[in-house]
């Protein structure tokens, strides 16, 4: 029993040694990545940009969500127009109007 | 139904009040009272009662209640927003060229800076209070701009004036809303949330019973400085403008001060401060629209969204 052990230990170190290296021949002969200097000189046709995901994401937090929509980004600074203060009046069945938050 | 519609605070007035003769009597009431209540609170006012408590900091100054209410208020948020939520950032926002009132700046152009910007936002909790005596001291170099809260508290007693004058009734400064009662051509009010990044475009509607609705936007008080856009969203941390994940925050609760506290220090502090807020008052409701025009959100906030589906894929 005992020398069998001491068989098994000295074929899983001959086993491992042997793996080791020959994993180093093999990478040493294998062939090096292209180093390209700039993008302009690459054969590689640039990767395209994709749209955002449009639909329902879930965020780390499983408090939150996500949803996407397209549109160009375009922050301005806006102006603002004169308003003369006036009161309108409108019938008894007209429903309340929709009201806009956006920040001011 | 009655409407008014007018200019105030700097921004656009909207009320709306369902009645006849009696809903108009209460129009012309909350517009007196925005204005004057403008006049108390305004920093571009140099004998407003906010400019007056400026002028006094580092020696005690006796207040009206509503500025303590105010004070009392703008203490209560720092403190739950960690912070974010600080009145006292007036001198970096002056330094950042916000100075003078938005129409002067976009008439004549704000002043360049030089050098190295730092804050100089102290903590609120640096103010000493004496209740009994309505009276505060700031610390010697702190200015106060109350300008959002304010806008808020002013809307909040506003509506609840027009109220007693009309079954349901809105108003508006600026989007920053307060409803009270609910239309009885309905069961709620509906609210179009605002594309930051087109201001025609809708992004979502929303559908509420009686609450507030706020949303802080990086793209609406804007200006040019050192041939830079910034805004008034600054950040008590470096003093800056604040560098922010989103465009816009949109807060919805049932008080509009906590509104627009909440708003200003979710769109300040970003995701990572979201976060930690959303753990700790996990009943806030909020959505967000960043620069891609992602809506984002706490759960709460996405259940006022109406058929996000169709407005998502317009």
């Amino acid at each position: 029993m005992k020398l069998f052990k001491i068989g098994l230990r000295i074929w899983i170190m001959l086993t491992s040694v042997l793996s080791f290296l020959a994993g180093w021949i093999m990478l040493a002969h294998a062939p090096k990545p292209v180093q390209n200097s700039s993008p302009s000189s690459s054969n590689i046709a640039p990767l395209p940009t994709l749209p955002p995901l449009s639909g329902l994401n879930s965020g780390n937090n499983q408090n939150s969500w996500n949803l996407f929509q397209n549109s160009p980004l375009s922050v301005q600074p806006q102006v603002q127009q004169p308003v003369q203060p006036s009161i309108q009046t409108f019938n008894n069945s007209a429903p309340m109007p929709r009201m806009h938050t956006g920040g001011s | 139904m009655q409407t008014l519609e007018f200019r105030a605070m700097n921004t656009l007035i909207f009320m709306a009040a369902e009645g006849d003769d009696q809903a108009i009597s209460g129009l012309q009431a909350a517009r007196a009272f925005i204005e004057v209540s403008e006049s108390r609170f305004s920093r571009f006012l140099p004998t407003s009662e906010l400019s007056e408590l400026n002028r006094s900091a580092g020696k005690w100054h006796k207040v009206s209640e509503d500025l303590m209410e105010l004070l009392t208020l703008s203490l209560k948020y720092f403190d739950e927003t960690g912070g974010l939520f600080n009145p006292s950032i007036l001198p970096d926002l002056k330094r950042a060229g916000y100075d003078k009132s938005m129409e002067k700046i976009r008439a004549e152009g704000a002043d360049p800076v030089f050098g190295k910007y730092h804050s100089t936002s102290l903590a609120l909790t640096d103010i000493d209070f004496d209740q009994t005596a309505i009276r505060v001291r700031l610390p010697s170099s702190m200015e106060i701009d109350l300008g959002g809260i304010a806008k808020g508290w002013i809307v909040e007693k506003a509506s609840n004036l027009l109220r007693t004058y009309a079954s349901a009734c809105a108003v508006s400064a600026g989007g920053d809303i307060n409803l009270v009662g609910i239309p009885s051509s309905g069961s709620r009010w509906e609210v179009e949330l605002e594309d930051p990044r087109n201001p025609d475009r809708s992004a979502a509607l929303l559908y509420v019973g009686q609450c507030a609705v706020v949303t802080s936007s990086i793209t609406k008080r804007t200006w040019i400085q050192n041939g830079q856009v910034r805004h008034h969203l600054i950040d008590p941390r470096t003093g800056e403008p604040a560098k922010t994940d989103w465009l816009s925050v949109t807060v919805i609760t049932p008080k509009i001060t906590e509104a627009e506290a909440y708003a200003k220090a979710l769109l300040i502090g970003g995701e990572l401060e979201a976060y930690k807020m959303a753990s700790k008052f996990p009943e806030l409701a909020y959505i967000t629209i960043d620069r891609d025009g992602c809506l984002s959100g706490s759960q709460y906030g996405k259940e006022y969204l109406n058929d996000y589906d169709h407005v998502f894929n317009q």
